[in-house]
């Protein structure tokens, strides 16, 4: 493609879902762009590109293509271990008057992970308890392959156990589809993140994994602000193994502990910070009192 | 101790690409066309710390072997893993209830097979603790 | 009224043993060559038959370029290395097979699934099989047809 229009493809990327495209990705656009270009009967890519710029249809199409990511179900499996192992005891003990628990899959993409921690869920929740799974994410078409709950062979060979794919899905033609008992289980919602967030509580257990890497690093610093009153005073915050060790400004790096839990790092809200955080911080209009308020 | 695995199918083609997968992970391969050649490398004395197997082949199956394999108590550490276009829910129940540990159904990409040795602990360059 | 694979469903099984194990630098794109894409000479064929629940042949057709180019892919052989015509068999043999297994899981079962057969050329079928679905494609330039028949 020429450069031009890989320009102007990434920076409409970045202006909607503030993901980066570097210069040297633009064989990874193509490849995600050239389905959608024939489907619409461009000869080119550049010429597709053209036709996003001015057609809106195409253009949600494509920021979809460009902002899918490869996922499989108990990703690196070692944060599901932990948290059949330590956080769920410790939330189930921490929440025995209420008997909820409410997570967050911050970044959903195709809801594999939002879909696996409802199987723990419902192989280790104590009978009477009930369990609220938020599943965001930028992309509407996204948000639609969650709700639909379907997926392709190839994806169900990801890492899911043969035992949990006969126990919680069935087959719809060339898919698999999540039984509803665990649908019901997950609602979807669109968010941004590199935006101010709606009022959407707070949550035992926010899993935002894979998700920081795809933006420069004022956003990320921007989202794990505003994130914090999100998580439980006593809830965990899960990111991708390669994102515990980011560099955090000092006041930021304070408002979280992190505490190791077998192989993987969880971020808490910092207890002694508590109180300083909610103290002006660089976005004012994202420090709104709906979103302070959220704090328990 | 290097692991060692069994590629069990009767494609060339498909025993290369998963031989590419495995001996990546550190795992030491033979490769049988068939279940009986398998179970003839095995009593000869390769002893597979787990063996992938197809489903339709000539001779003997991958269904056939996984039920020979757990006939015989030397061979109880084995895992098992079908690798196979076999796609029915009701065959993979049957081939789990035969003694099967995981299923991958073909096509597969190479990640999936490493994400499934990872959930049978198995993840090569030697026993895991 | 005959019961047969839908060809979008054809299609994303395809789909997926190509982008699987040919990789997707190259995309598989649909074509819709209504006369056949190649001539006989210049072709591979594969078939596989599944029995039972449903009965039904389902067939490979692909240029000699895209059977030797898909051979290599998958024995991960460079264009130096000399190929002879049962790695192209073995290859393509699997192609159906996987293909085959996973159109039979859409029909209505139990059903067996055979070992496949191949041959260099056009397939040919006998006239008590009627083709029910279709899918042609392009690869690298390069055509392929697969295709499920049905007693009549």
């Amino acid at each position: 493609m020429a450069p031009a229009s890989f320009e102007l493809i990434a920076s409409l990327v970045l202006r909607e879902t503030s993901i980066i495209y570097e210069p040297r990705k633009e064989y990874l656009v193509e490849a995600r762009l050239h389905p959608l270009s024939v489907q619409a009967g461009c000869s080119s890519i550049d010429e597709y590109v053209q036709l996003v710029m001015r057609n809106p249809v195409e253009r949600q199409k494509s920021i979809d293509a460009l902002t899918i990511n490869e996922t499989s179900w108990f990703r690196d499996n070692a944060p599901y271990q932990a948290f059949t192992e330590t956080m769920l005891p410790a939330l189930l003990a921490a929440r025995a008057d209420r008997r909820r628990l409410s997570i967050w899959s911050a970044a959903c993409s195709s809801g594999q992970e939002a879909y696996s921690i409802a199987m723990l869920l419902d192989q280790h929740l104590p009978p009477g308890w009930t369990v609220d799974i938020l599943a965001t994410d930028v992309s509407t078409a996204m948000l639609s392959r969650v709700q639909n709950a379907r997926y392709s062979q190839v994806e169900m060979n990801r890492g899911m156990p043969a035992t949990s794919l006969v126990k919680y899905f069935n087959r719809a033609g060339t898919e698999w589809e999540v039984v509803p008992s665990l649908r019901s289980l997950v609602r979807t919602r669109h968010l941004n993140l590199a935006e101010p967030f709606p009022m959407i509580g707070t949550f035992d257990l926010v899993l935002l994994r894979n998700v920081l890497i795809y933006f420069d690093q004022p956003t990320r610093h921007g989202i794990l602000r505003r994130i914090h009153p999100h998580v439980a005073s006593d809830g965990y915050l899960l990111l991708g193994s390669s994102e515990t060790t980011l560099d955090l400004p000092a006041d930021l790096n304070a408002m979280w502990d992190r505490e190791q839990i077998g192989r993987v790092q969880a971020h808490r809200p910092a207890t002694q910070a508590a109180s300083t955080i909610a103290v002006p911080r660089p976005h004012p209009h994202i420090a709104s009192g709906s979103l302070t308020g959220a704090r328990p | 101790m290097t692991q060692r695995a069994m590629i069990i199918d009767d494609s060339r083609a498909m025993r290369s690409i998963l031989r590419r997968i495995i001996t990546g992970l550190d795992f030491e391969t033979a490769e049988a066309g068939h279940g009986q050649e398998a179970l003839d490398l095995m009593e000869a004395g390769f002893a597979p710390d787990l063996c992938l197997i197809d489903w339709n082949m000539p001779v003997m199956d991958g269904y056939t072997f996984i039920t020979e394999v757990r006939k015989r108590p030397e061979w109880r550490n084995v895992t098992l893993m079908m690798v196979t276009t076999e796609s029915e829910q009701g065959q993979i129940v049957k081939a789990l209830a035969a003694g099967a540990h995981e299923y991958v159904i073909k096509p597969f990409t190479p990640d999936a097979i490493v994400e499934k040795l990872e959930l049978l602990g198995l993840s090569g360059k030697g026993i895991p603790a | 009224m005959t019961i047969a694979p839908e060809m979008t469903d054809v299609h994303a099984i395809v789909e997926q043993v190509w982008s699987s194990f040919l990789g997707d630098e190259e995309p598989l794109l649909p074509a819709y060559d209504a006369d056949g894409p190649f001539g006989a000479d210049d072709a591979w064929s594969s078939a596989v038959s599944i029995h039972g629940g449903w009965t039904g042949t389902v067939t490979i057709e692909l240029s000699k370029n895209l059977a030797f180019s898909l051979t290599r892919l998958m024995m991960a052989m460079d264009e130096s290395e000399a190929l002879d015509d049962a790695e192209v068999a073995d290859a393509v043999g699997e192609l159906v097979n996987m293909v085959g297994g996973n159109i039979k899981s859409l029909m209505p079962g139990p059903s067996a699934l055979t070992l496949p057969v191949v041959a260099a050329g056009r397939a040919a079928h006998s006239s008590d099989l009627r083709e029910v679905s279709r899918f042609d494609a392009r690869w690298a330039g390069e055509p392929v047809r697969v295709s499920v028949h049905s007693p009549s």
